[in-house]
């Protein structure tokens, strides 16, 4: 039981059981504002009948050319309501509206190395690593994952607009680019 | 351009690059600098008043702003950098003047057009905005400014300020407007939003239909949940339920839509039936529908399941069902009872079925109580628990049965520890909830029988589960709160730290340590750590006002009308939040503890909470996030552990702001029209309904029952107390207060002094003589205090006896702070009278005898606590007292945790008691001596 509908600005008050979570970032307001300014409809939220948050995703359309598409800034879901589909049905939503609003020629996100239940999700979904970003997630230092904590990896979806999928590559895993190199 | 014009662009560039890198104080030097050589440059005194303002010289870079106002400027350096400074102090209302003179100059720059349309919309001047919107289109034929005035018609509509008859013809006006439009609307999802929500308030039905019925129509919709959620709402007012139930059914079919609104679209259309014959039938077909997607989606999705449990429900209470839907609850919980949000799930159906008999369903829970060997299995467990813990029965809930479930949910969890020990340790433990159960029972043990050995116990639990499952959010809400009830502050404030609140999660948790903090603050004693969190707290609303405006005007810019009206209503609700003003309160009350009560003081306090005492609050808290697993016919575990057991509501701020603004009203030389001419910045935009309200100082006098009852007793005694001393004082404050001219000289040669300007836009009238006024009446005589006033501290002597005896240290803390409170409220009501120039000349000389006695003998008493208090804190500051805390704990549950660990805690609250009630205790004294 779970209601899909739009992330709107007077759910900072409500997320509280999200973003208590240490994987989750709480950023000031302007974050969350700026892409609701921009890209209302690629910002939604999983809300139980009862009115409380079970997860959210937030996201923004980029690129020039070929490199149109639609990005994933940040997908989250509480952890009592996690292994419901919830993710999975927001992202289909993002792709959706990445195909069909935007326009886009694929969806990205960045994802930490070393969150294999999230790389493991998102394979399942069709994406694929397309490059392997240095220190992305540079502050947090080296942890025990090693390298695999700080860096990220840039994960791609092809959409019906690359129907030749020159936007992925087999071989992503050992193209490593530096965290000054993407946006 | 001219030699020297190019000249002095080149000498400019260095300021801005100052300013840009915050180096407010060499932008100033230059600016001073090239001001000696072009005295009369606006842009240079415009950077000038930026560089100040940002340097926090306000009163300087008012002056030079003034000036770059007067000048009536149109040059894009200079209204940038003045749209700063005018931000910077509040006047959006100047920011506005100044843009629409100089778009008056230039009414063909467009550029500017823009910056003078958004001066308005960012001091929420909509009706003004709309008028510029539509000259915007007419002379720029751009559409964009068509809608702009479409939207700013319906927020002028929807505004506190507008008169109810006013709004319907807004409404009109702008679907007017939007008809104008030589483009259909949706050409954009945003565009298509707003004609929908304008045709929805208008109730125009037929052409909502047409929009929506459309090919184009539709297929925004079925992309947009925005525009998807108003079509939703729109068929609703139409009653079109048969519709959407068969729309919502083809999506659930056909597109493998799961979202439970079409589920219940589904339902509703179902049950859409008075016909008992046909609702029967309809009933069968829609059972059908959701087996069959039931089957087909199996453990992969819950929906289908729960939509059976929700028609079978409604079936039962429409009278076509015999039962409650309890077996199909039972096949839900076989199926999903490893899933967390199970018990969520099933809660409001053991809700509605309670009453009835819960027999079958309880025994089928019980037997699900095995010893677990998986994750899953554990969870599945956990929900029967917490089932069947929601579904006791008043006479099942008895101190002994309490503690019974205390041990079997204490016990599982220790039995179970090991299915989580390979986790990482990021990760939450699967046992978890079984502490917080515990803690939940044991809460309500202490509840029963008033002995807080069971918090203690709770607190070893929750502890203990921190050591497993560091980052378990939960067991640090509910600690924070024990600890609190338990007069220790400090391990309160460090499980608050480690949540890591930021931003706005200020606004929505900081009462966890924010509410009644007074009663916990050392700042008589030097320390403001709590005083310091009040203020960084309500960082959150000062970035709010700074920046959610500009998001307001980007969100105008990239055309998103559908967000328009949430940012709006998230800036006022930041803006106007509950929390923020009573933050503000305890703020101020802790203030008064360490400061000397002046004019300064009273006067910047008296105009903040006259402000805030005209908000219509919006209350953000979040009290839903505590892991409330108490029994429904129980109090919620929030309001079982709220401090002294009274919420911190409205009324509870709207009795503390009248006490306050009363009496700092009688203490301040600012009377009304004095204020109007001495502040800057804007004032808040009154509601249109406050026209017909009564004057602020009649709606302070009184407290409503309401507000009284949300007071602990002690508070209810400070409210009498503060009504009968200011009602007593009154007269005497308005005979001696000098009248408004005396008031704004003084002012005027202040800011001269410090400014070396005089005061803008203030007349003074001259004064005959030596500055006195000359009263045309006798000075009323002098009474002595009523009974209230002279008897309060006596009272406070005796309460303070009779909590001395009992173990609670925060009810201690509670009477010693607000008899603290008192005696500084009596020291801000007399401190117009300590002066021997106001005595004589009024002929006060009684009244400053019997104030003189009344703080002696309230000092006696407040002397008297304090060495109490000392005395008590040591008490805790020894073995024995830790020994004692570590007896009181449950005794079955310690033999799983070491006593190590129990020592330690013991000490640290034992620890965190002694502190407070020393620090508070000398702090007692301090105050004493720092008002007298
Ligand atoms: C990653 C996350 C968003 C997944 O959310 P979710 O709603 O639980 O995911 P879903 O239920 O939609 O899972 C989709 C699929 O992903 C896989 N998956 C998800 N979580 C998994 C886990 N813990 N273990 C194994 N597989 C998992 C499964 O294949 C699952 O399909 P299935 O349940 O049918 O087998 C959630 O775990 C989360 O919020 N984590 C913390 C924040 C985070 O890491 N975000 C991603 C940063 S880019």
């Amino acid at each position: 039981m779970s209601i899909l509908r739009p992330f709107k600005a007077s759910d900072m008050f409500k997320f509280n059981n999200i973003n208590l979570d240490i994987w989750t970032e709480t950023y000031g307001i302007g974050f969350y504002l700026s892409y609701l300014s921009r890209w209302p409809d690629l910002c939604c939220l999983q809300e139980a009948p009862n009115g409380r948050l079970m997860g959210y995703v937030l996201g923004k359309a980029e690129g020039s050319g070929t490199e149109w598409h639609g990005h994933v800034t940040a997908l989250t879901v509480a952890p009592e309501y996690r292994r419901l589909s919830l993710a999975r049905k927001m992202m289909a939503l993002l792709e959706l509206v990445s195909e069909e609003i935007y326009k886009g020629f694929f969806v990205d996100l960045y994802v930490r190395c070393a969150n294999s239940v999230a790389i493991g999700m998102y394979e399942g979904m069709g994406y694929s690593v397309y490059r392997r970003v240095r220190e992305y997630y540079g502050s947090l230092g080296i942890g025990k994952g090693g390298r695999d904590e700080e860096d990220a990896f840039d994960m791609r979806k092809p959409l019906a607009r690359d129907p030749h999928r020159r936007s992925i590559r087999p071989n992503g895993r050992d193209i490593i680019v530096s965290a000054h190199d993407v946006s | 351009m001219s030699a020297s014009s190019a000249a002095l662009e080149r000498q400019i560039r260095p300021i801005y690059d100052a300013l840009d890198t915050g180096s407010n104080k060499s932008a100033i030097v230059t600016c001073n600098k090239l001001l000696k050589k072009y005295p009369t440059n606006i842009l240079l005194k415009a950077l000038k008043a930026l560089a100040l303002i940002r340097s926090q010289k306000v009163e300087e870079s008012l002056v030079l702003c003034d000036e770059v106002l007067e000048s009536k400027p149109t040059h894009d350096g200079v209204l940038t950098a003045m749209m700063h400074v005018l931000r910077g102090l509040g006047r959006h209302n100047d920011m506005v003047t100044m843009f629409d003179e100089a778009f008056k100059k230039s009414p063909s720059n467009e550029e500017l057009g823009c910056q003078t349309f958004f001066a308005h919309v960012r001091a929420s001047h909509w009706k003004s905005a709309h008028l510029i919107a539509t000259r915007m289109y007419k002379t720029f034929q751009d559409e964009k400014y068509l809608y702009w005035s479409v939207i700013c018609a319906i927020l002028q509509a929807n505004d506190i300020s507008t008169p109810p008859a006013m709004r319907p013809i807004l409404f009109q006006l702008a679907h007017r407007l939007i008809q104008t439009s030589p483009n259909p609307s949706y050409i954009s999802a945003d565009r298509f939003h707003l004609h929908l929500s304008l045709l929805r308030q208008l109730g125009l039905y037929d052409e909502a239909n047409k929009l929506l019925d459309s090919d184009v129509g539709k297929s925004i919709c079925a992309t947009n949940l925005s525009c998807d959620e108003l079509r939703r709402e729109i068929w609703q007012l139409q009653g079109k339920v048969k519709e959407e139930g068969q729309r919502a059914e083809l999506l659930i079919t056909e597109k493998r839509d799961r979202n439970w609104l079409e589920f219940l679209a589904v339902i509703n259309a179902t049950f859409n039936e008075e016909d008992s014959d046909l609702l029967k039938e309809s009933v069968q077909k829609t059972q059908k529908i959701f087996t069959d997607i039931a089957a087909q989606d199996g453990l992969k999705d819950r929906s289908a399941l729960l939509a059976l449990i929700e028609v079978e429900q409604r079936a039962h209470e429409r009278g076509i069902s015999q039962s409650p839907p309890v077996s199909l609850m039972e096949e839900y919980f076989e199926k999903f009872g490893n899933k967390a949000c199970c018990f969520e799930d099933l809660k409001p159906y053991v809700k509605s079925a309670l009453g009835n008999d819960l027999s079958h369903w309880t025994s089928f829970l019980e037997s699900k109580l095995t010893v677990p060997e998986t994750i899953p299995a554990l969870q599945e467990v956990i929900n029967a628990l917490k089932l069947i813990r929601y579904g006791l029965t008043a006479s099942e809930i008895t101190l002994e049965s309490e503690l019974k479930r205390v041990n079997q949910y204490a016990k599982l969890y220790f039995e179970t520890i090991s299915l989580g020990a390979n986790l990482p340790s990021t990760e939450l433990q699967p046992g978890d909830d079984l502490v917080l159960l515990a803690a939940n029972a044991l809460i309500s043990a202490w509840k029963l029988s008033q002995s807080t050995s069971h918090l203690l116990t709770a607190i070893n639990l929750l502890e203990f589960a921190l050591t497993k499952s560091k980052h378990c959010f939960l067991a640090r809400l509910v600690l924070i709160r024990l600890y609190r009830i338990l007069g220790a502050p400090l391990p309160a404030l460090e499980h608050y730290r480690a949540l890591n609140i930021k931003q706005v999660q200020n606004d929505t948790l900081s009462h966890l340590v924010l509410s009644r903090a007074s009663t916990f603050s050392l700042a008589s004693m030097g320390d403001l750590t709590l005083s310091t969190e009040c203020l960084e707290a309500t960082q959150i609303y000062l970035s709010n006002s700074q920046e959610t405006g500009d998001f307001i005007v980007r969100a105008f810019n990239a055309e998103k009308y559908s967000q328009i009206p949430e940012f709006i209503a998230f800036e006022d609700r930041l803006d106007t939040s509950l929390q923020r003003d009573s933050v503000k309160m305890e703020h101020l009350r802790m203030r008064l503890t360490h400061e000397p009560v002046n004019s300064d003081v009273i006067d910047m306090e008296l105009i903040e909470l006259k402000f805030i005492f005209d908000r219509v609050h919006h209350d953000n808290r979040d009290f839903a996030i505590f892991p409330n697993y108490q029994p429904n016919v129980s109090d919620s575990l929030n309001h079982q552990t709220l401090l002294f057991g009274k919420e911190e509501g409205f009324p509870w701020l709207s009795a503390f702001l009248k006490i306050y603004i009363r009496i700092l009203q009688q203490a301040s030389d600012l009377d009304d029209t004095v204020e109007e001419k001495l502040l800057i910045g804007d004032r808040p935009k009154p509601a249109a309904e406050s026209v017909t309200r009564a004057s602020l100082s009649e709606r302070i006098q009184n407290f409503t029952p309401e507000e009284l009852s949300t007071l602990t007793s002690e508070e209810t005694k400070l409210v009498e107390y503060a009504t009968s001393l200011s009602g007593w004082l009154g007269p005497y404050h308005d005979y001696a207060r000098p009248p408004p001219s005396v008031v704004l000289a003084e002012a005027a040669k202040q800011t001269e002094l410090k400014t070396g300007h005089p005061l803008k836009g203030i007349e003074v009238p001259p004064i005959n003589g030596n500055g006195q006024h000359k009263k045309d009446e006798e000075p009323p005589a002098v009474v002595d205090a009523p009974e209230s006033v002279a008897k309060h501290f006596d009272g406070i002597r005796e309460r303070f006896e009779t909590v001395k005896t009992s173990d609670s240290v925060v009810d201690l803390l509670h009477v010693a702070t607000l008899a603290q409170e008192a005696f500084i409220l009596l020291v801000t009501e007399s401190t117009r009278f300590k002066s021997s120039s106001v005595v004589k000349m009024n002929k006060f000389g009684a009244l400053a005898t019997n104030l003189k006695d009344l703080k002696a003998a309230a000092q006696a008493v407040l002397k008297d606590i304090s060495t109490e208090l000392i005395k008590r804190g040591e008490s805790f500051n020894n073995a024995e007292a830790r020994k004692a805390c570590v007896d009181a704990s449950n005794t079955d549950i310690s033999a799983y945790i070491s006593h190590d660990f129990i020592l330690n805690l013991a000490k640290k609250i034992s620890d965190s008691r002694y502190k407070i009630l020393e620090g508070v205790g000398k702090g007692i004294v301090r105050v004493i001596a720092l008002h007298t």
